[in-house]
């Protein structure tokens, strides 16, 4: 005789699915600590880095716009002004990162109408050309527009500007130097990851010489490049802002590791497996995966692979700039006593912000991101005053 | 009729044993070029038939293959296509410039940098031992915005004579050119195949030059 509980669903082999209500009050649980931690003084980082890493990650939004900025130590009331008419002018990687932007429609939300995409995508190359002219030791590379996309869609301009220049200044460092060897130093702790855990599945994939170039596009742009779904790429950044800088390399050895049987089944060429692995499945087990890329760093630190690898010891901006980085965060002041900072400020300085703010309010920048938020299903003012960098009193009714 | 009967027989007796089916031969060609001049929409139209409509940026290094068939033999031609961004060529080559049997060189006819560039990515080829022993052919695309070509044939030309390397000006979005696209790498795969020089000629090109064009072709006219 069937028991039928009300509550529990039981799946045809007998087992019991978690109950909806169980998730929900994990969730409101989640979202009581995120907000305690937010409110603390100095802020609970470590709440929230855990908040970001566990299952769900940052849950909405709306969560994200409040904690990345924790996460990257960046003040929401004290954001660089938009970029100028100048911001464009003769900079050397003008031409591509154009090229660039014009061809990531992609990235955008489906049926967003042209005209808000264009505004967003104009946005997107004032971003970037703005923080490459403000850090000329930073060079340009195509995937870096991924990731500044990503951010633009979910914080708005200004803030996208604060944090992903402090990104582009640790975690990215070294993706933006002049040459890609940085870049390709990070890649070469791959194989030792894969190494340490399946050393039949590197042996073969030493065989067949298939390189790590499969997963250069997922390192440099945190994936954005690759998923499709967004809900996926935002998973994964709440997991890297408040991870270690290496964790997407560690993040593609999980996949790998995830795709071992079928690697295996290849032929041992570097065509074959190369192209295996280069189209990534758009279904796979995020939250297990997050998991095991966690463990992986745990147990198999980069300062481990090194010696067991003999990695050739080379200087990481990205890595050694984490510790100061990590420290720096520490020692923030929640929302409000920021917001309290702002306000005393002398009055002309204050007016300037606010003039700043209230400048671009077209009509279509508003329709452009509640196309953003109607289509991500964010609470829809929220987002659009958040994104319209309003002035600041509208900021203080969200908070 | 006897000879048809020995192939027969020769197929009967092979697949009485265990052998297993023939692999098909692989040409590997690697298609660069600068930063959007359309390699990504040139081996995309060659393996699917079709124009892509939403490329992105091409990061690292991927390719597309498609299966063809010369002379009854079953062939697969695998297009590698590269990112073009220079910082990507310098570092990331060493693995598609591997056991390569063509280069195709793209540029843009609308860009006249894109054209400025080639002989950096030539050198790039030569210095990773790709150098004129192997069949490198010259692509100049988007042939169809006839209103802003700004690279003339004659100029060009007279490059692809100086590289001994055949030159073909084509469009991979114009529909009318589905032919072209298919006919360039068509024809690279027949002479890979046979072993044939794509150009019999001294560097200067001279009247010894065969040139890897059908006949109808007049000198100086794109086949847009």
């Amino acid at each position: 005789m069937k028991r039928v509980n009300k509550h529990y669903n039981v799946t045809g082999n007998g087992n019991i699915k978690k109950p909806q209500g169980e998730q929900e009050s994990r969730k409101k649980q989640k979202l009581v600590e995120i907000h305690q931690a937010l409110n603390s003084d100095p802020v609970d980082i470590e709440t929230l880095r855990r908040a970001a890493v566990s299952e769900g990650g940052l849950l909405t939004d709306e969560i994200r716009r409040k904690v990345w900025p924790k996460l990257l130590s960046v003040n929401v009331y004290d954001l660089p002004a938009k970029p100028g008419k100048d911001a464009r002018q003769d900079h050397k990687d003008f031409n591509q990162v154009v090229l660039d932007v014009r061809r990531s429609m992609r990235r955008f939300p489906k049926g967003m109408r042209d005209d808000q995409r264009g505004v967003l995508q104009e946005q997107l190359i004032d971003i970037i050309l703005f923080i490459l002219k403000r850090n000329p030791q930073l060079h340009y590379y195509q995937g870096y527009h991924d990731i500044v996309v990503t951010f633009l869609l979910v914080v708005g301009e200004r803030m996208a500007i604060a944090m992903v220049e402090t990104l582009s200044t640790h975690h990215l460092r070294d993706f933006m130097d002049p040459t890609m060897d940085s870049t390709k130093h990070i890649l070469n702790y791959l194989m030792p990851i894969l190494e340490q855990v399946d050393p039949e599945l590197h042996d073969f994939m030493q065989r067949a010489e298939v390189g790590t170039i499969f997963a250069l596009s997922w390192l440099i742009t945190w994936y954005g490049h690759v998923l499709s779904d967004f809900r996926h790429v935002l998973r994964l950044y709440d997991f890297f802002l408040a991870s270690h800088p290496l964790m997407a390399i560690y993040f593609a050895a999980v996949i790998v590791l995830h795709r071992e049987k079928e690697v295996k089944r290849c032929d041992c060429d570097m065509p074959s497996i190369h192209q295996l692995l280069s189209q990534i499945p758009q279904n796979l087990p995020y939250e297990e995966l997050i998991s095991k890329a966690e463990e992986l760093l745990k147990h198999y630190p980069p300062t481990l692979l090194e010696k067991r690898a003999a990695i050739q010891p080379r200087k990481s901006l990205t890595i050694s700039s984490f510790q100061d980085f990590q420290r720096a965060r520490l020692q923030q002041r929640p929302d409000a006593v920021l917001r309290r900072q702002l306000q005393e400020r002398p009055p002309a300085e204050l007016a300037a912000v606010e003039d700043a703010a209230a400048a671009e309010t077209s009509h279509l920048v508003k329709m452009a991101v509640w196309g953003i938020s109607a289509t991500l299903g964010a609470a829809a003012l929220a987002v659009a005053q958040t994104a319209l960098e309003w002035a600041p009193e509208f900021l203080l009714q969200l908070f | 009729m006897l000879e048809m009967e020995s192939s027969l027989e020769l197929t009967n007796s092979l697949a009485a044993s265990s052998l297993p089916p023939p692999r098909s031969r692989i040409f590997k060609i690697i298609v660069i070029g600068d930063s959007g001049v359309g390699k990504t929409c040139l081996t995309y139209r060659f393996c699917a038939g079709r124009f892509p409509d939403k490329t992105e940026a091409t990061i690292g290094v991927d390719f597309r293959e498609k299966i063809i068939e010369i002379d009854g033999e079953k062939i697969k031609v695998q297009l590698w296509d590269t990112a073009g961004q220079e910082r990507f060529r310098k570092s990331m080559v060493q693995h598609y410039y591997r056991n390569v049997h063509a280069v195709v060189f793209v540029y843009d006819v609308t860009n006249p940098t894109s054209f400025q560039n080639l002989p950096s990515w030539i050198e790039e080829c030569r210095q990773h031992s790709l150098g004129s022993e192997v069949p490198r052919l010259l692509v100049g695309n988007k042939c169809d915005l006839r209103e802003s070509v700004r690279v003339s044939t004659d100029q060009v030309q007279k490059f692809a004579d100086s590289q001994s390397m055949p030159l073909f000006e084509t469009s991979a979005k114009n529909p009318d050119d589905n032919d072209h696209v298919e006919a360039i790498f068509m024809t690279l795969a027949h002479k890979l195949k046979s072993q044939k020089p794509l150009m019999l000629s001294q560097p200067a090109g001279g009247e010894n030059s065969v040139q890897l064009k059908p006949e109808q072709k007049l000198p100086g006219i794109c086949w847009c």
